[in-house]
């Protein structure tokens, strides 16, 4: 399944760096070339998180789950693959159920950051895959020199654990809050 | 206020995930001398190594840092009428100090083909002394052929095969230099590993200084019991040139109305020099710790006669090593070791051993580097068991462990391996957050932009 595997991640990771590039394109134009990207982004994002969901259970199924659980860069790798692929589905959610609205005022600067750290998580997830099957780049030193030896496992203490919990909640709540003021305003 | 809040929302997931990244790796790797789990500071060490060869005779040069000289091993401290022992092995370093450095060199002459491909790896052994799940008897490293099942420290093959084995070439050469138990008396320990870790035929270097029956040392210094100090010992007070180990030249009988004071120390070994086949290798010159570093040179016939105990070396002839040193007070499985190497006497190798003319050689500045490092709890039969190392099928395919790991790789897996369970629990819970995370963004996001969309 490996060779399938290694096939089948071309396809996301192209398709979620393009759709990083449409996105700042679109962020920094309103012309031509602008909406043109925009009206791309829905079928590369979307193309994106079905080659990327595919490319994961295909991942699952390289090596059995007790291997590749046991092993350091396996599990980085899973980490960050799962990471990526939940992280552009919510991109893909955002563009399709809001449109242009994305783009207006700050919203688009949002869409900028938000590409950017998915683009930063497909890499790390292409870096550890490559290192995985023996090809390596110097994007582990970087990683290393701030402050993440790749050969370790990528793990938080429960404390902040307890905190990604406590922030989940108050980010919904606080979105909640919103909305029942902006009804009670309108 | 609206902006405010997705400004909020933002500086929180934001944070969370710088938070996560500052956080990440604390929590679960601490020492645990219950587990016999010693994590050390520095992962890896350097070794410098240089060899050379005449007709009959074999050098290696061995060189690398230390902080202090461990030339003790264990002691035995006068305290209120009672000798007390000090210096037992314990997981990690020793708290006083004490526990002898080393520098150990397994050989081979490709009798043992896994070992030039992974070097000691191949003789940890399930159940071995030190690990978490050390067997209840004392475990040394063995090879795997020398059990009838892969894992079963307790099954053993045979005598009659163990024999064949032996006369075959199966095992490996263990030159095994101690600074305190062998180093004084200008030896090291000639040694290998089989079916154990085993001492060669005759008698080695040192023997323990205690008489049951009288409840007493066997024997003490000369010059008299003020020779060594706890305190002088503790203050690492005590040098290279003082008296400080139980050779034969400085040793008495013990006395025990010598009149001793508290503090009083008397090494816990006696040292007299090796008999037979595990006398072969000698230190050439003195091994001395000058500056920061240990540096050992010994030497052994090429061919000592004796090659059901030592790999027989020939001039043009090529050989696997690895190699080990103890330092800052540890001993046991607390070691750095190295991936294997391999050896050519005038011909091209990782160590390349010149041949010269004389008695002793004349080394140049020329070392080959070599990295040590902690390699944790790592067995062989996990190392082949497919559900638990991806690489496994390598192995089984004759892979060698340098072609896809280095040496600082191996140190984090070492330690990986050491709190595997732990890890993988934490490891699964950081995934699963960080998908909350996202998701919980994600809503918040969606919920937000309706907001807008509805103004």
């Amino acid at each position: 399944m490996a060779a399938y595997h290694v096939v089948m991640v071309h396809f996301p990771i192209a398709l979620w760096l393009v759709a990083g590039l449409a996105i700042f394109i679109r962020a920094v134009s309103d012309g031509a070339v602008g909406q043109t990207f925009d009206r791309a982004l829905p079928t590369l994002l979307v193309a994106g998180v079905v080659f990327g969901a595919l490319a994961w259970v295909l991942g699952l199924n390289v090596w059995p789950w007790s291997t590749l659980s046991s092993t350091p860069m396996g599990r980085n790798h899973m980490l960050l693959a799962s990471w990526s692929l939940a992280y552009f589905a919510l991109l893909t959610v955002l563009r399709l159920r809001h449109g242009t609205v994305i783009w207006q005022g700050l919203n688009r600067l949002v869409m900028v950051g938000l590409a950017g750290v998915g683009v930063i998580f497909v890499g790390i997830t292409g870096t550890l895959g490559g290192h995985l099957v023996g090809n390596y780049t110097e994007v582990g030193q970087v990683l290393r020199l701030l402050g993440w030896e790749i050969y370790s496992t990528f793990y938080v203490p429960n404390l902040t654990i307890g905190v990604i919990v406590v922030v989940s909640v108050v980010m919904v709540v606080l979105a909640l809050l919103g909305r029942n003021a902006a009804q009670k305003a309108g | 206020m609206r902006s405010a809040k997705s400004l909020l929302i933002l500086a929180l997931f934001g944070g969370a995930l710088l938070f996560a990244w500052l956080t990440h790796g604390t929590g679960v790797v601490r020492d645990d001398p219950a587990r016999n789990i010693a994590i050390p500071a520095d992962l890896t060490v350097p070794l410098q190594v240089q060899a050379a060869y005449n007709d009959s005779t074999m050098f290696f040069r061995y060189r690398w840092p230390a902080e202090k000289p461990g030339f003790f091993h264990d002691i035995l401290r006068y305290q209120d009428g009672e000798w007390i022992v000090e210096g037992k092995a314990v997981p990690g370093p020793q708290a006083d100090g004490l526990h002898e450095d080393r520098v150990a060199m397994m050989l081979d002459d490709g009798s043992v083909p896994e070992f030039g491909r992974y070097g000691g790896y191949v003789a940890i052994g399930a159940g071995l002394a030190g690990l978490t799940d050390e067997a209840p008897e004392e475990v040394t490293k063995y090879l795997p052929q020398t059990r009838n099942r892969l894992g079963a420290w307790d099954d053993m093959a045979d005598d009659a095969k163990l024999a064949a084995q032996r006369e075959a070439g199966y095992f490996l050469d263990l030159w095994h230099w101690r600074g305190g138990r062998s180093n004084p008396l200008g030896a090291a320990d000639d040694q290998y590993v089989g079916s154990k870790r085993g001492g060669d035929a005759g008698k080695g270097t040192y023997g323990t200084n205690w008489d049951k029956d009288l409840n007493q040392p066997k024997m003490m210094f000369t010059s008299g019991h003020g020779t060594l100090k706890w305190a002088d010992i503790q203050a690492g007070t005590v040098t290279q040139d003082d008296t400080y180990a139980l050779i034969p030249a400085v040793t008495v009988p013990f006395d025990p109305n010598a009149g001793w004071q508290n503090g009083d120390v008397i090494p816990r070994r006696i040292l007299t020099p090796p008999e037979g086949s595990r006398g072969n290798i000698g230190v050439v010159g003195a091994g001395r710790w000058t500056d920061g570093y240990w540096d050992v040179t010994l030497s052994r016939a090429l061919d000592t006669g004796n090659p059901a105990d030592d790999k027989i070396l020939k001039d043009q002839g090529a050989y696997q090593m690895a190699f080990a040193i103890h330092r800052n007070a540890t001993g046991g499985r607390w070691h750095y070791v190295s991936l294997p190497a391999t050896l050519g006497l005038g011909r091209p190798g990782d160590v390349t051993a010149t041949r010269f003319q004389g008695g002793t050689p004349t080394w140049g500045d020329s070392w080959t580097d070599v990295t040590l490092f902690y390699p944790g709890q790592v067995t062989w039969p996990m190392l082949n068991n497919a559900r638990a190392h991806a690489g496994a099928e390598y192995i089984a395919k004759g892979v060698p462990v340098a072609y896809r790991h280095s040496p600082e790789q191996l140190a984090n897996y070492g330690i990986e391996q050491e709190f595997k369970p732990q890890i993988k629990r934490q490891w699964l819970f950081t995934l699963l957050a960080g998908v909350l995370l996202i998701a919980a963004f994600g809503v918040a996001l969606d919920v937000t932009l309706k907001n807008r969309k509805g103004a």
